[in-house]
């Protein structure tokens, strides 16, 4: 890479102790800037640096990162998208979550590259960044409003300009599983931000600025985001397949490739007319408004939608399964009001169906009384107990007390932690693992726990990857397919750029627009050096924050139980699985069996041995 | 004759139907010309001489249609047999030769053809391109005949060049080849229709021929990356390799790809997937399904055997990229169009720009390495562009995850070529042709 003035940034962090009320602003270096571009990368860099891998989550030494990309500011096709790091209550581990919407533009816009916060406020607060001033407001009148009231008063009040982030009653209450919000329906969702968010008594940022993204070169960025929309107008999924469906377009073919679970993963099995009740293709005829678009996004897959006189946003995805035929729940009115509730009181959609889902099948088992659930029918196939579940977690109220930390705690409270259907204490999210190696090893392999974003998405390879589609059992490919999957995504998030961009093509547009806002050379090759750094930085965090290569497992339920794929009894056995996570390991040159980081890598990330 | 072949292996008559389905699928043959033969040892340790029945159909042959015939005899088994049975028999006399094969390689003969008065000594034919060059032994020799069908004079000289020759040329009529086994002679008489194919495209494109081919002889190193290895075909190089079904299916269905399409003529090039520490290598890309070829696992990074170039360099690439899948092969088009000098240019092209809408979507450019291209310049034009033609030595491409990701890259280039080489005979200015946004992308 060639050094030279770095554009596209402006080389500041902005930094904010909550227990000592002090604003620091620091220069960010700028081979760290060179080396770690910007949103996961930059976040991970300088939460790794900043923080103790042992403190206590939900403690004031905890630390949360946001940070932006070069390309945050441009017009490139979906750079809307900011990165959080954090460690996470819900699995003690590195927390990192990803979100579109508006806000991290205008916190560029304010003249940062990142935020990090720490400590914590005596009282609730809130922050006002603007290119003028920081600020640490009270914020007593919002506290134990919902995220949709949040926004709305601060910025009827403060200034409508203003993009908020905020936690909803979940996060203040110290949901493991909380998530913080911005554009009222966009979540940091996984891993429970909103309870650190809780937890330091910061219940929102507001942000509003005016300064620019300069570029090095705009003819070379030009030149890029010419191509990549270029693709991006010809490929169906880009096109117009998710404009019109949204992501819950999937639901029909990840049923059809028989990888939609059910009833907490005990099966895959789906009557047809029960899966025409709640897919995509239904949503868009029954509640779609109108699509939505993060920032600069010509995808448009957002789903405004409203039903039985309640507006909002969703159901996506993967909502539309954890909360329904996870919980064994076709009903689309009752997912959707479920799912609108998740946004306002800031719940991780994807945390809440599993933990649901867990204690339903723990319930219908008898292992719950209808004591421990306070009198509520906890049962698969019950639309009518979803929204109640929600807001008791959300209070942490009844049931909810227990739910709220989420299904592992949950499970194992009973003495039952088999029911858990998660990773490293994170719920699985929507694709049954025995249906393809490479999620699966995803799954276990995930920095975060069980997540299909951070743990590589490798459904995209398996059904629609179009000429990327790659074997669904190999066990000699899943490990490098995994890896580069992972990779990938750590580019995506540090480019602040969207996943859905990847179904159009890879990442060489994205060099040339780099290039051109930055005047570094960066390459793919660049860009794949970066992303094995990352990685590297989130495993030695875990391993000092306590994983155990153990923890790099699916829970037994997917070595013991099969189900049928393509007419075969599939499960993935003990053994494979140890297989599949010791070449994992290999592929990114970690030591077998502990998955150490090798000397070599260490030194990439200038850190000494562990 | 029946008995006979009921006794012969049902693979043996199964190989005879498809390599004549493949000559009339790869327009080696018309419905009925050409000729199949191979020796083959009877329970009795008898050796007999097995051969294509005269007037049959290669493209569909019946098991009727091929007959067993004593190789020391003469028995009842010539009746049915090719009009041309005593040149193969004698072919077949020559040490180390199994197996015969007369097609119609029409490239290879229209490029042999000369307006000299007959009789003459027709010039050899020399190919551009390293498969024919190596394999070839750098001249195929080209006879002309009096009685070009079946006659004395045929039975003579194609034995005679045969014996010291892969593959012979008869003016105006076809070609000989001789191999160790049927996948041998098959092998050579693709490889040298390729090479008249390559020299026809070359000429279609203007590229000074004569010029060409006495640089080469003059020094073949400078010109080929490489000598391909030797064409081996040992069964028990036909590992099976225990589970990883999926992807065994994967290459074989790339493999057969390949060989249909025309990007690499039969048993050349060569492709590989990897996983942790191990590839899965198949050192022949082009495979026909019903035909095959070895597949192995090898150790990754152990170097294991050094003269092995071609998988030398799937190792680099692994080794220095996160590559998954890589294929190495031999676009007839591409090989040509490295050669193509564009009106107005003084040079040799060191990259494609394609002309056609899908070709320009996919690729800005396709970069073309000299033959003397290093390694760490092939990796580094792979990471940025997915595939790279060498000239005089094939095209390189990969995948980050599928075999059919790197397999993509090479189909689209033959298109890209194709439409290349059309627009230059067409007369039309390719610079006009070639989309604006290649030049900034």
């Amino acid at each position: 890479m060639k050094t030279s003035a770095l554009k596209g940034v402006h080389k500041k962090l902005l930094e904010i102790d909550l227990t000592h009320s002090k604003i620091r602003i620091k220069k960010l270096d700028k081979r760290l800037l060179q080396n770690y571009i910007g949103g996961r990368a930059l976040a991970t860099r300088l939460f790794f640096d900043a923080v103790d891998p042992g403190c206590d989550p939900l403690s004031p030494e905890n630390i949360i990162v946001i940070a932006a990309s070069p390309l945050i500011g441009t017009t490139a096709p979906t750079a809307a998208r900011g990165h959080m790091v954090f460690k996470s209550p819900l699995t003690g581990l590195i927390g990192s979550s990803n979100c579109g919407g508006t806000w991290i533009r205008y916190l560029k816009s304010t003249g940062y590259d990142a935020l990090l916060i720490k400590g914590r406020a005596r009282k609730p607060v809130k922050i006002h960044i603007n290119p003028e001033s920081v600020t640490i407001q009270p914020a007593e009148k919002v506290w134990g409003l919902n995220v949709h009231q949040t926004t709305q008063t601060l910025q009827n009040e403060q200034s409508p300009k203003a993009r908020v982030l905020c936690i909803g009653p979940a996060g203040e209450n110290g949901v493991k599983f909380s998530s913080v919000m911005n554009d009222l329906n966009r979540a940091y969702g996984r891993g429970g931000p909103g309870a650190v968010f809780g937890s330091k008594n910061l219940k929102a940022i507001l942000v509003e600025g005016n300064k620019k993204t300069e570029f090095n070169k705009k003819e070379i960025f030009q030149a890029g985001k010419d191509q990549a929309e270029y693709i991006m107008k010809a490929a169906p999924i880009t096109k117009r397949l998710l404009k019109e469906l949204g992501t819950s377009g999937l639901f029909k073919l990840i049923n059809v490739m028989e990888m939609l679970p059910h009833h907490n993963f005990t099966d895959n099995v789906h009557a047809p007319e029960q899966i025409d009740q709640i897919s995509g293709e239904r949503i868009k005829k029954e509640l779609l408004n109108r699509p939505g678009a993060c920032f600069g996004c010509p995808i448009a897959c957002q789903r405004h939608t409203s039903t039985n006189g309640k507006t909002g946003e969703g159901p996506e995805y993967e909502t539309l399964v954890m909360l329904g035929p996870l919980c064994g729940i076709y009903h689309l009115e009752s997912i959707t009001k479920a799912n609108y509730l998740c946004n306002e009181l800031g719940l991780d959609t994807i945390s809440m169906g599993g933990t649901i889902a867990c204690a339903m099948e723990m319930s219908e088992k008898g292992i719950l009384t209808k004591q421990e659930t306070g009198g509520l029918a906890l049962s698969f196939g019950r639309p009518e107990v979803l929204e109640q579940t929600v807001q008791q977690t959300a209070s942490r109220q009844g049931i909810g007390k227990h739910l709220s930390e989420g299904s592992s705690r949950f499970a194992e409270s009973f003495h039952h932690p088999a029911f858990s259907m998660s990773v490293k204490k994170m719920e699985i999210p929507a694709y049954d693992p025995r249906a393809s190696f490479t999620q699966a090893l995803g799954y276990m392999t995930s920095p975060t726990g069980a997540c299909h974003l951070r743990g590589g998405y490798a459904v995209s390879l398996a059904f629609f990857g179009g000429t990327k589609e790659i074997p669904r059992f190999s066990l000699l490919q899943s490990p490098i397919a995994i890896r580069n999957m992972q990779n990938l995504g750590i580019i995506q998030d540090s480019l602040g750029i969207c996943r859905f961009t990847g179904f159009a093509f890879s990442t060489e547009p994205w060099s040339r627009m780099l290039r051109g806002v930055t005047g570094y050379e960066y390459s793919s090759a660049e860009f794949e050096k970066m992303a094995n750094r990352v990685a590297a930085l989130e495993r030695v965090f875990n391993l000092k924050a306590g994983v155990k290569h153990s923890d790099d497992a699916l829970p037994p339920r997917f070595s013991s139980e099969s189900i049928t794929v393509q007419r075969q009894n599939t499960s993935l056995s003990f053994q494979s699985q140890i297989q599949l996570r010791e070449n994992y390991y290999r592929a990114r040159d970690w030591s077998v069996p502990e998955g150490i980081p090798s000397k070599k890598i260490l030194e990439s990330i200038e850190c000494e041995e562990i | 004759m029946a008995a006979d072949q009921w006794k012969a292996d049902e693979n043996l008559i199964r190989l005879f139907q498809t390599i004549g389905h493949i000559l009339l699928d790869k327009d080696l043959e018309d419905s009925h010309s050409g000729n199949i033969s191979t020796l083959w040892t009877d329970d009795q340790g008898n050796e007999k001489i097995v051969i294509t029945a005269a007037g049959s159909q290669k493209g569909d042959l019946e098991s009727s249609q091929i007959c067993f015939l004593s190789a020391t005899e003469t028995d009842y088994g010539y009746y049915k047999a090719s009009s041309e049975t005593d040149i193969h028999a004698k072919i077949l006399s020559l040490p180390g030769v199994r197996s015969v094969i007369h097609a119609h390689t029409k490239d290879l003969t229209i490029m042999t053809l000369d307006q000299e008065a007959k009789p003459n000594q027709p010039s050899p034919f020399i190919p551009i391109d390293s498969l024919g060059y190596y394999h070839l032994n750098a001249r195929i020799p080209v006879d002309w005949v009096q009685v070009p069908c079946g006659s004395p004079e045929m039975t003579r000289i194609i034995p005679e060049r045969l014996g010291h020759n892969n593959i012979t040329v008869l003016q105006g009529h076809g070609t000989f080849a001789r191999g160790n086994s049927l996948q041998q002679a098959l092998f050579h008489i693709c490889i040298a229709n390729n090479s008249g194919y390559i020299v026809r495209t070359a000429g279609r494109l203007g590229i000074d021929i004569h010029k060409l081919r006495k640089q080469i002889s003059n020094s073949p190193e400078s010109f080929f990356p490489y000598p391909p290895l030797k064409y081996n075909q040992n069964p028990e190089e036909m590992i099976q390799i225990q589970g990883e079904e999926e992807i065994i299916k994967e290459i074989k269905k790339t493999a057969a790809r390949i060989f249909r399409s025309g990007l690499s003529p039969f048993h050349t090039g060569s492709l590989s997937i990897r996983g942790v520490d191990q590839m899965i290598y198949a050192p022949k890309a082009s495979m026909p399904r019903e035909i095959g070829g070895p597949i192995t696992k090898l150790a990754l990074g152990s170097d294991q055997d050094k003269k092995d170039r071609e998988q030398n360099i799937h190792q680099q690439i692994y080794k220095h990229t996160d590559f998954q899948t890589v294929i190495h092969c031999y676009v007839p088009e591409a090989e040509a169009v490295s050669y193509f000098v564009p009106p107005g240019g003084k040079n040799l092209m060191d990259r494609l720009v394609p002309i056609d809408a899908e070709g320009s979507f996919f690729y800005l450019v396709i970069p073309i390495l000299p033959p003397d291209f290093d390694p760490s310049a092939l990796i580094r034009l792979l990471h940025d562009y997915k595939i790279v033609v060498i000239r005089g030595g094939g095209v390189w491409s990969v995948g980050e995850q599928s075999l059919s990701e790197a397999l993509h890259h090479p189909s689209s280039l033959r298109d890209i070529c194709l439409y290349i080489i059309g627009a230059y005979e067409r007369g039309l200015d390719l610079k006009k042709l070639q989309p604006k946004k290649a030049k900034q992308w």
